[in-house]
């Protein structure tokens, strides 16, 4: 089942990559070069600030919740894991757009929604992370005058590191194969975010073997996330 | 360790924090709802100019129920054929130790950790030549990718949380290893199976990117139609769908927030 429905399809899509009309061929990487390597470029930069944007926010209130627990600020961190990809990009379009109509087709904008969409995941994995820092460390600290702050930048956050370095490459795959998100918002003029451009070159021009190339490249970028994946499970 | 607030300046501090993330997470979110009722909002008044619940009347005289209902009956469908699967191989997987145990794993967090809309791409070329593409049945498997990925880890991590010397006081006892398996460790199993099948039926609701693409031209899910009317600038008719595809999501997390595991979630975060 799997094998048909993902596998199978993965693996066509790869050498459906190398070949154009029955031979085998670089070709389509050198469309890519020639035609995307903006909107790549672009991608890995809506999606490291939007990492980032997570983290900024995350770990500062996961930190507070950690030393000074409050339920109703945790349940909302939460909301976003059970909001759907699509109602997100929708919600946050027309959120904005009464105000500043073209913020949400703009790179800041699809930043802040996938962001958005990914704080639940972050608070739920930094806070599990900042929970099983013993509370030995803290109070010490805490005796030495350590504040909030403090706490969370010279306690929690070293030793979650490892936490914090899975869940950074969690997101950042996510957002780079982000498709629903950034469709939603809707196409501004200039770089589009790789996966719209998949679809169009699919959807549009038919064109399977470039849009397999742009995959291809997509596979190569998220790769972090298979290697955290096969490591968690082999260990 | 955790400090209870003690001053005004921390009270004060916990109302701040609230009162940003409730605006942060909340307000796009309301904003679906003020959408939903504006019969009226043009650029650059930053009010609606007329209310009225005319969206929500045509939406309620059948223009959504149509993809609700097609929704609704792929989700029944992918629910029940990914337990089906996944609660032996689940099982399988927790107990048993055999040559490609970790491959099957593997395989399994695949479509978890690879840009997925490429692959559906190419799956709705295979679909095209099987006559799959623009069928219930071709959104039924693309659906069953995801849908078995967190049936077969959550099931798998029930299993393994139901201690094996259960079913080996049941064998002493003489029952066969199926008996075991259906007397004592299935039913032990029904609170975590229910929350698997809640988690694939709410994913297969909310799927819409290997919908879009198999589903194409002829089946059409919530996800599919909000979509459409967002293409064609309707923004109150996708606000009162996206109200609607909430419903079941945030029903999900009022009510079981408490039986979900945190690592459920996890999975469930990253689709």
């Amino acid at each position: 089942m799997l094998a048909g429905v993902f596998l199978w399809p993965l693996g066509a899509s790869v050498i459906a990559s190398f070949s154009r009309e029955g031979q085998w061929t670089l070709a389509n990487y050198g469309t890519v070069a020639r035609l995307y390597a903006r909107d790549v470029a672009y991608t890995v930069g809506v999606a490291a600030a939007g990492t980032a944007l997570t983290f900024v926010i995350a770990i500062p209130v996961c930190g507070w919740l950690r030393l000074r627990a409050f339920g109703p600020v945790e349940f909302l961190l939460k909301v976003p894991l059970f909001v759907p990809f699509v109602v997100v990009g929708h919600a946050l379009r027309v959120f904005w757009s009464p105000y500043v109509p073209s913020f949400a087709s703009s790179w800041a904008g699809i930043a802040t929604a996938l962001a958005w969409k990914h704080l639940g995941l972050a608070a739920l994995l930094l806070l599990g992370a900042f929970r099983s820092t013993d509370d030995a460390y803290l109070e010490a600290a805490r005796q030495l005058g350590a504040g909030t702050g403090r706490l969370t930048r010279d306690i929690l956050v070293p030793m979650a590191a490892p936490a914090l370095a899975v869940t950074g490459i969690l997101i950042f795959s996510s957002m780079l194969a982000s498709f629903s998100i950034p469709l939603m918002l809707g196409r501004g003029g200039g770089p589009q975010m790789l996966m719209i451009d998949v679809y169009y070159r699919f959807g549009q021009h038919g064109d399977f073997a470039t849009a397999s190339a742009l995959g291809v490249v997509a596979y190569l970028l998220a790769m972090g996330a298979a290697l955290v994946y096969v490591r968690r499970l082999t260990r | 360790m955790i400090e209870p607030a003690r001053s005004i300046g921390a009270m004060a501090a916990r109302a701040g924090t609230l009162a940003v993330a409730a605006f942060l997470i909340l307000g796009p979110l309301l904003s679906l709802g003020v959408w939903s009722l504006a019969e009226r909002w043009t650029y650059p008044s930053p009010w609606p100019q007329r209310f009225g619940g005319r969206y929500w009347a045509r939406m309620l005289a059948g223009d959504f129920l149509q993809p609700l209902y097609t929704g609704l009956i792929v989700a029944v469908i992918v629910t029940g054929l990914a337990l089906l699967f996944a609660v032996p191989l689940g099982y399988a997987l927790a107990r048993l130790r055999f040559a490609g145990r970790t491959l099957i794993l593997l395989a399994f967090l695949l479509p978890q950790a690879f840009p997925q809309l490429p692959v559906f791409a190419s799956a709705t070329r295979e679909f095209y030549r099987f006559g799959l593409a623009g069928t219930v049945t071709g959104v039924v498997l693309v659906h069953l990718v995801g849908g078995l990925v967190f049936a077969v880890w959550t099931m798998t991590a029930v299993f393994r949380a139901i201690a094996p010397e259960l079913e080996e006081a049941a064998h002493n006892l003489g029952a066969s290893v199926t008996r075991a398996f259906l007397t004592v460790s299935l039913p032990l199993a029904v609170p975590g199976l229910v929350a698997s099948a809640l988690l694939v039926f709410l994913y297969s609701l909310d799927e819409f990117t290997g919908t879009l693409l198999v589903g194409a031209p002829f089946v059409t899910t919530l996800p599919v139609y909000m979509y459409t009317a967002s293409v064609g600038y309707e923004l109150q008719i996708a606000s009162v769908t996206a109200i609607v595809l909430m419903v079941p999501g945030a029903l999900l997390l009022l009510l079981l927030e408490r039986v979900l595991k945190a690592e459920y979630l996890v999975f469930f975060g990253q689709v």
